[in-house]
């Protein structure tokens, strides 16, 4: 213990002795040390977001889709293209004669449109939403200016949007688009409303680059042969099983599914999302522990790289402490220590800049990041073994100098 | 300390060879070296370079082992040692006084001073106290806590000396101790060394200076690895007397 503390003092010297060298040594810890953390953070983050939109649709709320959600590892798109499109006609049956159900909201929605106005236009990037009336409500969306269309308008078929915030600045900047008239695919639309902003995903797929327009007047812009997704929401939290059932039995019926066959269309609930995220999750946990896994390796040479040089910078020391009675494994200890403490140095800064990151990213990004505690141990941990491993074949050279020679260089 | 019986002398070397291989060349730095110094003695071993003086210090000091022979220190024979049994007899029996100095650069004085009792293990309060205690011995209380290098050359030479000290050692072993300092510094050195002698302390002091050796109650000449002359430190290092070995030389 005695011999460790005064390793530990003898490392801090030499660190302390040339901050920068030392500084510039470790950059490759810091780095991957601030990556796993601000991954971490990320993924957290993301996954506490998940969590809590999944909390506002509602327990009781499933969805029937005719694609799965994109989860991992193959899917064979082609066989699922052969499904029966879900149609008006389904959400109708869905309404009527599943008793259990309480709402059914169906969705369609076409990315990559182009909306503009006679000035200005956005990138081909918006999705177009088509909803019912009631989009809002079991969505968890809020209209932050003028309105959602209402059921005349649904009805009807009239040409109103509402507008996410992205769409809003880049065709009105500085205005408020309420009641002015933007174009998509060449036809006019009434901006009715503009929705609150919601931030983006990931920092990069913007959740506010969107149109919502009532689904008849979606249909008779994109066509009628797509499928709907459709959103059910149990009329009971306690009729939700019950609810799943039901829609399952009535659509196997529609769609002529023998019953030996399973299902011809997807049921995502709650549950089913969260899986296939929490897959992604760790996919991207992996992937950031082999980023990590990779830096902390450069690093890890790096600190090979300076324990040599000081290894042989010290030689005399070195000589001289084993000559005053230093045994072998006093020395690799001396050297080991100062390895480690410097990796963990590394890695503490690495930390640092990781939350760093994470708050900026919360800043400037809206998108809230929360680094779990065993992410920060697991990377010091990381860099104390990453130290230990690089640090012991210069630790051992050290160890084997005989001390006349050792006390004869310069 | 010394009992005064004469069971055994302090340093016991029988017959030592040192054999090095250069280059598949056989150098044979010692060939057959016997003496025996007691407790207390001053003894100065001296030669030209290449006479062998450097391997024979080496090997008193517990750095080198003997390719042959038998080296006693203290009761111990030391001569088939591994390194770090070496390294306890280094701590525990030797004190090492440089021709360079071999102070740790980063380090106060009083740090440097301590650093013996550091390997024994001792706590860091006790190593304070009796490092403190040896600068004082060498009048240097005034000065630990400079660096090496806000020293001159004599006070470094003293730090080193109250390194040696400082682990109260069975020998203080001195490898031209004055070689690196002007003729009025290392006459300070000398006479600190006389006091040494006189508190009792056993002194082995490496040198080529006929001169210094001179002033040493005994000394040891060697030559191409052979002990030439052993005797009073003046008639060995004028080569006079009876000391000079008839079988020695070429």
């Amino acid at each position: 213990m005695r011999a460790f503390l005064d390793n530990l003092r003898l490392a801090l010297g030499t660190f302390l002795g040339n901050p920068l060298r030392s500084l510039l040594t470790l950059l490759g810890i810091v780095i991957g040390v601030a990556t796993v953390i601000t991954m971490m953070g990320l993924i957290e983050g993301l996954r506490m977001k998940v969590n809590k939109d999944l909390g506002r649709m509602g327990a009781h709320t499933f969805q029937v889709t005719k694609w799965p959600a994109g989860g991992f590892g193959r899917i064979n798109w082609a066989k699922f293209a052969k499904r029966q499109d879900i149609e008006m006609d389904d959400v109708r049956a869905i309404e009527e004669s599943c008793p259990s159900v309480g709402v059914v909201v169906p969705v369609d929605d076409e990315g990559g449109q182009k909306v503009a106005t006679a000035s200005n236009e956005t990138r081909p990037s918006v999705r177009v939403f088509g909803t019912p009336t009631n989009y809002p409500a079991t969505s968890g969306l809020t209209v932050a200016s003028g309105r959602y269309f209402n059921e005349v308008e649904a009805l009807d078929g009239r040409q109103v949007v509402v507008l996410g915030t992205d769409v809003a600045d880049a065709l009105f900047p500085g205005m408020d688009p309420v009641n002015h008239e933007v174009r998509i695919k060449g036809r006019p639309f009434r901006v009715i409303g503009v929705l609150q902003r919601r931030g983006s995903m990931l920092g990069m797929f913007s959740m506010d680059n969107q149109v919502m327009m009532p689904l008849r007047v979606f249909q008779q812009l994109y066509g009628k042969n797509r499928s709907l997704d459709v959103d059910v929401m149990a009329r009971e939290p306690e009729l939700f099983q019950k609810a799943q059932d039901e829609v399952t039995t009535l659509l196997r019926r529609r769609r002529d599914v023998p019953a030996n066959m399973p299902n011809d269309f997807e049921i995502h609930t709650n549950e089913s999302v969260t899986a296939s995220f929490n897959q992604l999750s760790v996919v991207i946990t992996i992937a950031g522990i082999g980023v990590c896994l990779l830096s902390l390796v450069v690093g890890g040479i790096g600190i090979l790289n300076i324990m040599l040089v000081s290894v042989m910078e010290r030689t005399r020391e070195i000589g001289v402490r084993k000559a005053l009675g230093a045994k072998r494994r006093r020395i690799l200890g001396q050297f080991a220590t100062e390895a480690v403490l410097l990796a963990l140095m590394g890695g503490a800064m690495g930390v640092g800049l990781g939350f760093g990151l994470v708050f900026l990213a919360d800043w400037v990004l809206r998108f809230p990041m929360y680094v779990p505690p065993w992410a920060v141990a697991l990377a010091l941990v990381m860099s104390c073994g990453v130290g230990l491993l690089f640090g012991i074949y210069p630790a051992a050279r050290a160890a084997r100098l005989d001390p006349v020679e050792a006390m004869r260089a310069d | 300390m010394s009992d005064g019986s004469s069971a055994g002398k302090l340093i016991e070397v029988e017959d030592i060879t040192r054999v090095f291989h250069v280059g598949g060349e056989e150098v044979r730095a010692l060939r057959g070296v016997s003496f025996g110094i007691s407790r207390g003695e001053w003894v100065a071993i001296i030669g030209q370079s290449g006479s062998g003086k450097s391997t024979l210090m080496n090997v008193l000091g517990c750095l080198d082992t003997p390719s042959s022979g038998r080296y006693t220190l203290n009761g111990k024979d030391v001569s088939r040692m591994s390194d770090d049994e070496l390294a306890v007899i280094r701590n525990e029996e030797i004190g090492f006084i440089f021709q360079t100095f071999q102070l740790l650069p980063r380090e106060t004085a009083l740090a440097n001073v301590e650093l013996p009792l550091v390997y024994r293990g001792l706590p860091a309060r006790e190593r304070r106290e009796r490092a403190k205690a040896a600068l004082e011995k060498v009048q240097l209380a005034h000065r630990m806590h400079h660096r090496p290098n806000e020293l001159s050359g004599g006070q470094r030479q003293r730090v080193a000396i109250a390194r040696a000290l400082v682990a109260q050692p069975s020998m203080l072993l001195a490898d031209e101790p004055t070689g690196n300092l002007d003729s009025a510094t290392g006459e300070e050195i000398v006479r600190l060394f006389e006091e040494l002698h006189r508190a009792g302390n056993t002194l082995v002091l490496v040198t080529h200076e006929p001169k210094l050796a001179a002033r040493c109650p005994r000394a040891i000449r060697l030559s191409d690895g052979q002990v030439v002359a052993d005797g009073p430190g003046r008639e060995v290092a004028l080569g006079i007397g009876a000391a000079v070995m008839a079988a020695g030389g070429t």
